[in-house]
């Protein structure tokens, strides 16, 4: 069990893959718009990841090692395949919003990482471990993103629809350029300094 | 003619791979530290994006959409690119080994590069003909170049910069990235 | 395992993970298929329905790329999508016609302009100076024409209100040569 627990963690803080490993930072920057996006990208990476690092632990010692590239490939866009058909058919909303970032998760650096670094050489077990962690750390990292790329740009915070809240003043006259490309480089230069400022070694 | 000119325009500067849709970051914040391996990155994925529109629009409108099956577009798309890049590897290693020494370790990583699969999801998605995909893949990988190069020359000065520390390094080149965006979005509307 | 070193054994491996992988996306394909027509079908009822509430279906007509909504089987007009170049991309908007053809309004159905400038053409501020227009007040009040640009986001309405005319004009020739 320890090990379980050693492995899940380490995704979320020490070795988390966007504000550490830099990893996976297409969908994070360009879906950060809205906490609707966030909240749904990470939905579809958490669950590709999971599915992606299980099949492949489970396949592990029969991939012949030429070929392992390609054949995770596969598996992911098979996966990432899945995702993309079923939300189109379920929430096309979010499949609407999310566009072609979702397909894109079959480049996610990250999945094919933890598949190559990981899964591929560690028993299912561990591999869930260490698929939840880094999905946890994908998510709250790109959650935090479009809190503060919304709450700033708009001025209000909204969840499916339900309205959080508004901060006064602010949703008069937002500070738009967040919800601009550009307003998602500073957002993140900003937090991996703060990250840096307190402590947390980034991999340079 | 003059909508090819607008298609490479709009993919080259206001629609730009990185800035603008946010695609080929990886590369973009890895290799831009110095303009020879920029400049090394940008030329290769260029190539690897033009081929890689060649092979796969024909595929998607001869093959994917007759028969029905336009899902199977991501797992098809991404071999193909996987393959492309093994082969222009291979091809390149043979008849120009100096540029291969050159390009080194940055052709395998094209494949993981979400501006090229991106390209090829841009051409169906803007239901391009295969000129516009050609021309659009010419402009996002002239782009995609333009920032990388553009980025190394800056990054190269701000090594010997003196920021709060808490910014050397890749805090301050988001920022950076940030800055030239604004300056592209100076672009929007030239395509009038 | 020597199996594994073998020449084929890769290739086999490969091709069979190929195999499993359509397998499962055909299947997933035809579970999803119709629910997905489906979202289209109602992606673009809500979509006319902004501009002719009081509709209960409508119709399509590939050839002339015109869409008829309906109501108790009678038509309540037109609808063509118009595909335009805005300041920062393409402008999608929706454009309405009563029976007589005049015009009944357009939506804007999607659009990357600046979010708090050019995006406003979005708005109903910039929207509700549409309907009714004659064809030759399809114009910037700065032109002579009756529509007032958004202030700050100039290119973004002039977009708009060229590309509208020009697809008025168009649609129009095509209906009349039609009929």
């Amino acid at each position: 069990m320890h090990s379980f627990t050693k492995n899940f963690l380490k995704g979320i803080i020490r070795s988390n893959p966007t504000f550490i490993l830099l990893l996976g930072l297409c969908p994070t920057l360009a879906v950060s718009t809205s906490l609707d996006n966030a909240v749904g990208m990470a939905a579809a990476f958490i669950f590709v990841l999971l599915a992606s690092n299980i099949i492949i632990s489970l396949i592990r010692n029969y991939v012949p090692v030429r070929v392992r590239i390609p054949v995770f490939i596969v598996i992911i866009a098979t996966l990432v395949t899945i995702v993309d058909l079923i939300l189109q058919g379920f929430i096309p909303a979010l499949s609407k919003s999310l566009g072609m970032y979702i397909p894109l998760i079959v480049v996610n650096c990250i999945i094919l990482g933890r598949a190559e670094a990981f899964a591929s050489r560690n028993n299912t077990t561990n591999s869930i471990a260490d698929a939840l962690g880094m999905g946890v750390g994908f998510a709250w990292a790109i959650v935090l993103i479009s809190l503060i790329r919304q709450l700033l740009g708009t001025g209000a915070l909204d969840l499916f629809g339900h309205h959080l809240f508004t901060v006064p003043g602010l949703a008069d006259n937002p500070v738009t350029i967040f919800l601009l490309p550009m307003g998602a480089f500073f957002a993140i230069g900003v937090l991996l300094a703060l990250f840096r400022w307190m402590g947390v070694s980034t991999g340079e | 003619m003059s909508n090819l000119i607008a298609i490479f325009f709009g993919m080259a500067l206001v629609n730009n791979m990185v800035l603008v849709k946010f695609l080929g970051l990886c590369p973009f914040f890895g290799v831009s530290k110095k303009l020879k391996s920029a400049l090394s990155m940008g030329i290769a994925v260029l190539l690897v994006m033009v081929v890689a529109s060649v092979v796969t629009w024909p595929i998607f409108h001869f093959l994917l959409v007759p028969y029905g099956v336009e899902f199977m577009r991501t797992v098809i798309f991404i071999l193909v690119i996987a393959s492309l890049v093994q082969i222009i590897e291979m091809t390149i290693k043979r008849t120009n080994l100096t540029l291969y020494n050159a390009l080194g370790i940055y052709l395998p990583l094209i494949t993981t590069n979400c501006a090229v699969l991106g390209i090829t999801f841009i051409n169906i998605d803007q239901a391009y003909t295969f000129s516009e995909s050609i021309i659009a893949a010419l402009g996002a990988g002239a782009g995609f170049t333009l920032v990388l190069i553009i980025m190394s020359g800056i990054r190269e000065r701000l090594d010997m910069a003196d920021p709060p520390l808490a910014f050397k390094g890749t805090p301050i080149a988001f920022i950076t990235a940030m800055l030239l965006g604004l300056c592209f979005l100076a672009f929007g509307g030239i395509i009038r | 395992m020597e199996v594994r070193k073998n020449g084929f054994y890769p290739v086999i491996f490969l091709t069979l993970i190929v195999f499993i992988s359509i397998a499962a996306l055909t299947v997933t394909n035809a579970v999803t298929k119709d629910k997905i027509e489906l979202a289209k079908k109602d992606e673009i009822a809500e979509m006319l329905s902004t501009l002719f509430p009081e509709m209960e279906g409508f119709t399509y007509d590939e050839k002339g790329d015109l869409y008829t909504p309906l109501a108790k089987q009678q038509p309540l007009g037109h609808a063509f999508m118009a595909e335009i170049s805005g300041y920062s991309g393409a402008i999608s908007i929706l454009v309405g016609l009563e029976p007589d053809t005049t015009l009944r309004g357009i939506r804007i159905i999607s659009q990357q302009e600046t979010p708090g400038l050019g995006a406003r053409i979005a708005e109903s501020f910039f929207l509700q100076q549409f309907p009714g227009l004659a064809m030759d007040d399809i114009e910037l009040t700065r032109k002579g024409g009756k529509v007032d640009a958004i202030t700050g986001a100039t290119i973004s309405s002039s977009a708009v209100v060229e590309g509208v005319r020009k697809a008025l004009l168009e649609k129009l020739d095509q209906l009349r040569r039609e009929t």
